[in-house]
């Protein structure tokens, strides 16, 4: 045989080396970098670059890198920014948030670059202004507003409702007359009214209109005594608006029984919805839509109490950051009043008929000829400014799931609000409490010194074995020793950073002062108020990894042992069969919920297909078309049957692999014995597939029990009411929702105690780490 | 080899019917890849809507740079396949064949490494990179793709090798290879198909990783599709034209990739080679 030792070794380096100057690509730029993390919507974007450009123009020196974030990545890179001290200069977005972003630190106030002058010829609801988080009294300039928006309208289909509803309970009466069944098989064909009931923000302008606002105001609170005002979730006024929908619903049925954003949409665009309600992002998209007649109308007026139904309005913009200093907050600054100035909101205006907040371009010919932007200032100007303080994501938190059970039928509305206020409250006083250290963080100390101890002891007591094997069995060690460093690099410091946070009380106010206050986090998990849900959803998620881990290796193992006969057109099956692996799961999650809808659900339009065999079936197994995703029980079920249908090919691939080891000369000796197939695949395919699939079914339970992104897709975050979570995507709502950090690194440590029993539980069982031969 | 034409036709009713179920929901896929105007759902679903367009794959080569993020996802992918298919088959070979001081302690370990949600290291990772000064590097992610893949692969290769009967190690011994030689002239040619998967599974792991992508790459240059695919998304007025286009397009490479390697993913082995 050649030698071949050295030929080898350069290959493996060489790659090695090929992957080390992939760190070398970035781009080097000599100006000075600007980074602005923006929400800006698709249409919006190519506006933002051309004034960018512009701008770069002028400062030769500087150079703009914008990047879209969305909503939870924007927030989630801000915590990471403020914790590594190294982010985004300028921020864009919404103002709901900025409360929380002051909160953490990520703030820096552009008060010195604003004169009350330039002041003066904004919207005041576009200008923020919060506490100083050194000195209260003082307040920051956190946020500059280039446009006021977001608000509802109704949106309605001219073909059918000739002239707008003007107060609700003509709107009632027009809902009613245009939910039609028009095939008399008991569902309706077209709905009155739809809007998207999984999100609360949609149901605001109803609460207005019947005198109700989420915060009581800020006099109330001061008079009171109170810094911050709180939640008023659960008023008569509440209450009634509340009756209001639920009725709209469940007594006038004149709204289709569950609807998300993308089905209101849908609806309404195929005029199967006579009205929606939607927000002035959406408008020019129904307005050119194709064979449809659809107007953009105020919202109506309550009839009960002759009150305008208001919708939420909330300015977006910019906002200087912490990580800007010296010079480059200068440069950045300069930036945001660049494109908050008047010519670029203009730009803005005339491109994508967008509300400016500077008050001279009001009364542009722009706004005041164009009867929809006339009309979505007049709706905007009834509008109530959406809360900026930091409780106000803990008040849709909290609202969500009452409001998705009562839209489901299954809560009325006193309960519904009394349930809200209660959980806004206690997500309040989480988000803003702090856990002090206790007796237990002294046991921590003890805990971390004498784990070091024993540690050093087996080392010392160890090395000299270690040592001796290391000059007998090199090669063995050398083969090894690449993969180990990379993995523990790579691993090694946030598991101990988690380990150490789980002792912390880290939080949205101490991300970067946070100290450790002991076992609290975990006894909290053990006794809590949350810990009943935990134990709940541990079971669950039990069950989920097991029936998915289960027809994962069922389905995986017959498609290759189907595979590796004599069939034609053998490799065509078997790149149609890896189609759920190769497309991106993000996107096929979605369409399987699309797939689950009620009402254009392909799972639906089949059972409906196939209602004929309902005569030929006993009383229990008739088949209805189900509310897949509006029922707690189907909307698990649809995610589990997403997740096999994602995770299949995966294991037949590795199945395909475990086959081609398996000698044919065995199935020869059987076919000689006689032995059935049946008796061939327990007694030979099998037992030779156990060393291949056992690491495969070790890790995909793993991978299943750690699966967020099929559950939070399918479900939508846990709809309905966040009765569809596995523990991940209970611990990343509940956790990072409210900011919880330290209890969420506990949460994690338990997560992974419990994968670690039972991996070693299985894989002793299984003897995997022993060969077979 | 021959078998009875009912159990030839029972393969093919179980892999048509596969087949069907694993290409439904990708059909839908495609469905709205040719919609106008951006509608993930309609009331009337078919395959090629009524008024079919090709604009969003053409904007997508046109005024998206979807050719340059193809470029890094591919320099990516292919940077971590090759690095782990390296390690992997080295590194599963050791646990498969030598008893050393700390294997099984090692073996345990690289699987505690998955036992974490990734969404929670998160921070502590990011931290890591931006002190490393890794941040906006294929380098940062290449290595925690790279040591994400490893676990999986080096179990996967050592399950492999485990198959392979240790005669052939010493009759190669016994014709005066070295252990290294005999790992690489006699071992490896037969744990092809184990390889293959190993490769496959590497390239899939960069290919499709989103996550911790969107917080080391910040620069939309540097995006990988993933991350291209992603920013068609906004809450309430997602492209879906071009998010479900894009998609389409990035399975491709996937099915290439696998046709490429499904070549090798037939039997190595048979028990002639040990049997002399």
């Amino acid at each position: 045989m050649r030698i071949c030792r050295r030929n080898a070794l350069t290959a493996q380096l060489l790659v090695v080396a090929a992957l080390l100057t992939l760190g070398g690509c970035a781009e080097r730029d000599s100006r000075r970098v600007i980074n602005l993390w923006h929400q800006m919507r698709p249409e919006d974007r190519a506006v933002l670059a051309e004034r960018i450009d512009v701008f770069e123009r002028d400062h030769p020196g500087v150079s703009v890198r914008a990047l879209y974030k969305e909503t939870e990545e924007l927030r989630s890179g801000l915590v990471s920014a403020v914790l590594a001290d190294k982010g985004p200069e300028v921020i864009y977005g919404p103002s709901d948030v900025v409360g929380v972003y002051q909160a953490m630190g990520a703030l820096a106030d552009m008060s010195a670059w604003f004169t009350p002058v330039e002041e003066e010829a904004f919207d005041p609801r576009a200008v923020v202004r919060l506490p100083d988080r050194a000195d209260p009294a003082r307040e920051d300039l956190v946020f500059l507003g280039d446009r006021f928006g977001n608000h509802l309208a109704l949106v309605y289909n001219r073909r059918l409702i000739p002239r707008p509803p003007a107060t609700t309970a003509e709107l009632v009466e027009m809902a009613k007359a245009n939910t039609v069944d028009e095939d008399g098989d008991g569902q309706s064909d077209r709905y009155g009214l739809v809007w998207n009931y999984t999100e609360p923000f949609f149901v605001i302008p109803f609460l207005t209109g019947y005198g109700a606002w989420i915060f009581e105001d800020e006099a109330a609170a001061h008079g009171e005594g109170r810094r911050e005002p709180q939640p008023t979730l659960d008023t008569p006024e509440a209450i009634a608006a509340y009756r209001f929908v639920a009725a709209l619903r469940n007594e006038h049925q004149v709204l289709p029984r569950s609807a998300d954003y993308e089905t209101a949409t849908a609806l309404f665009r195929a005029g199967k919805a006579a009205m929606i309600i939607d927000g002035d992002w959406s408008w020019q998209n129904y307005l050119t839509t194709p064979g449809l007649d659809a107007a953009v109308a105020l919202l109506p007026t309550v009839s009960e109490t002759g009150l305008p139904m208001a919708p939420m309005v909330a300015p977006k913009g910019y906002s200087l950051t912490s990580f800007a200093t010296g010079e480059q907050a200068d440069e950045a600054m300069e930036l945001i009043l660049f494109l908050t100035g008047a010519e670029t909101q203009h730009a803005f205006l005339a491109r994508q008929r967008i509300l400016p907040s500077r008050l001279a371009l009001r009364d542009d010919p722009l706004v005041k000829d164009d009867p929809v932007m006339a009309l979505s200032a007049a709706q905007a100007e009834r509008g109530r400014a959406m809360p900026t303080t930091v409780a106000m994501r803990a008040v849709w938190d909290a609202m969500r799931p009452p409001y998705q059970l009562m839209m489901a039928g299954q809560l009325d509305a006193a309960e519904a609000s009394a349930r809200m206020q209660h959980d806004a409250l206690a997500r309040i006083e989480t988000i803003t409490g702090r856990t002090t250290p206790d007796g237990s963080a002294f046991v921590v100390y003890a805990l971390a010194a004498s784990a070091l101890a024993v540690l050093l002891a087996f080392l010392r007591r160890h090395f000299r074995v270690f040592w001796s094997d290391w000059r007998r069995n090199r090669l063995a060690y050398a083969l090894v020793l690449p993969s180990m460093v990379l993995i523990f690099l790579t691993v090694l410091y946030p598991l101990a950073y988690n380990v150490v946070l789980s002792f912390s009380n880290m939080s949205l106010t101490n991300l970067r002062d946070w100290e450790i206050i002991g076992l609290h986090n975990y006894t909290s998990i053990a006794t809590g108020g949350e810990s009943q849900v935990f134990w709940q959803i541990l079971v669950k998620t039990l069950f989920w990894t097991a029936i998915n881990v289960f027809f994962h290796v069922t389905i995986g193992v017959l498609l290759a042992v189907t595979l590796n006969g004599p069939v034609a057109g053998k490799s065509l099956y078997r790149v149609m069969l890896i189609i759920p692996w190769a497309v991106p799961a993000y996107i096929t999650a979605l369409t399987w919920r699309g797939m689950f809808d009620e009402q254009f659900g392909a799972v639906n339009q089949m059972i409906r297909g196939l209602s004929w065999v309902n005569r030929f079936l006993p009383e229990m197994l008739q088949l209805e078309p189900i509310n897949w995703l509006g029922q707690a029980t189907p909307a698990f079920a649809a995610c589990i049957i997403a997740n096999v249908w994602l995770g299949f090919p995966f294991m037949m691939v590795i199945a395909l692999g475990g086959l081609q080891g398996i000698p044919a000369e065995l199935y020869e000796a059987a076919r000689i014995d006689r032995a059935s197939r049946w008796q061939q695949f327990r007694m030979i395919t099998l037992p030779m597939l156990k060393p291949v699939l056992v690491p495969a079914v070790t890790l995909g339970a793993v991978w299943t029990f750690n699966n967020l992104n099929v559950v939070w897709l399918v479900s939508n975050g846990g709809e309905p009411a966040d009765q569809t979570h596995i523990l991940v995507s209970y611990v990343y709502k509940a956790v990072f929702n409210l900011y919880q950090y330290g209890y969420g690194a506990a949460l994690s440590m338990v997560l992974f105690f419990m994968l670690l029993t039972f991996s070693l539980v299985f894989l002793g069982r299984t003897r995997a780490t022993e060969a077979v031969n | 080899m021959s078998e009875p034409k009912l159990l030839t036709a029972a393969r093919h009713v179980v892999l048509l019917a596969f087949v069907a179920i694993a290409l439904w929901p990708v059909l839908d896929v495609v469905s709205i890849s040719l919609r106008p105007g951006d509608q993930l759902r309609t009331a009337e679903w078919r395959l090629i809507p009524r008024d079919w367009t090709l604009d969003s794959y053409r904007e997508l080569f046109t005024s998206q740079p979807f050719l340059r993020w193809l470029g890094n996802s591919l320099l990516v992918a292919a940077g971590v396949t090759a690095t782990g298919v390296a390690l992997a088959s080295i590194g599963g070979y050791a646990f498969s064949r030598f008893r050393f001081v700390g294997r099984q302690a090692m073996m345990l370990s690289i699987l505690t490494t998955q036992m974490f949600p990734a969404t929670m290291l998160l921070l502590p990772l990011y931290i890591m990179i931006a002190k490393l000064g890794l941040v906006n590097t294929f380098l940062g992610l290449g290595i925690f793709y790279v040591s994400t893949a490893l676990p999986f692969c080096i179990w996967q290769m050592k399950g492999f090798y485990d198959t392979i009967p240790h005669s052939l190690e010493e009759a190669a011994r016994i014709d005066g290879c070295t252990p290294w030689q005999s790992f690489r002239r006699v071992i490896l040619p037969l744990a092809v198909p184990g390889l293959v998967i190993t490769a496959l599974f590497s390239f899939m792991t960069a290919w499709s990783e989103y996550i911790v992508a969107a917080q080391i790459l910040q620069d939309r240059d540097l995006f990988t599709l993933p991350l291209g695919l992603k920013s068609f998304q906004s809450s309430m007025s997602t492209q879906w034209g071009l998010y479900a286009a894009a998609s389409i397009l990035v399975s491709v490479p996937v099915v290439v990739v696998f046709v490429l390697l499904s070549r090798y993913l037939v039997s190595g082995m048979t028990l002639g080679s040990v049997k002399e």
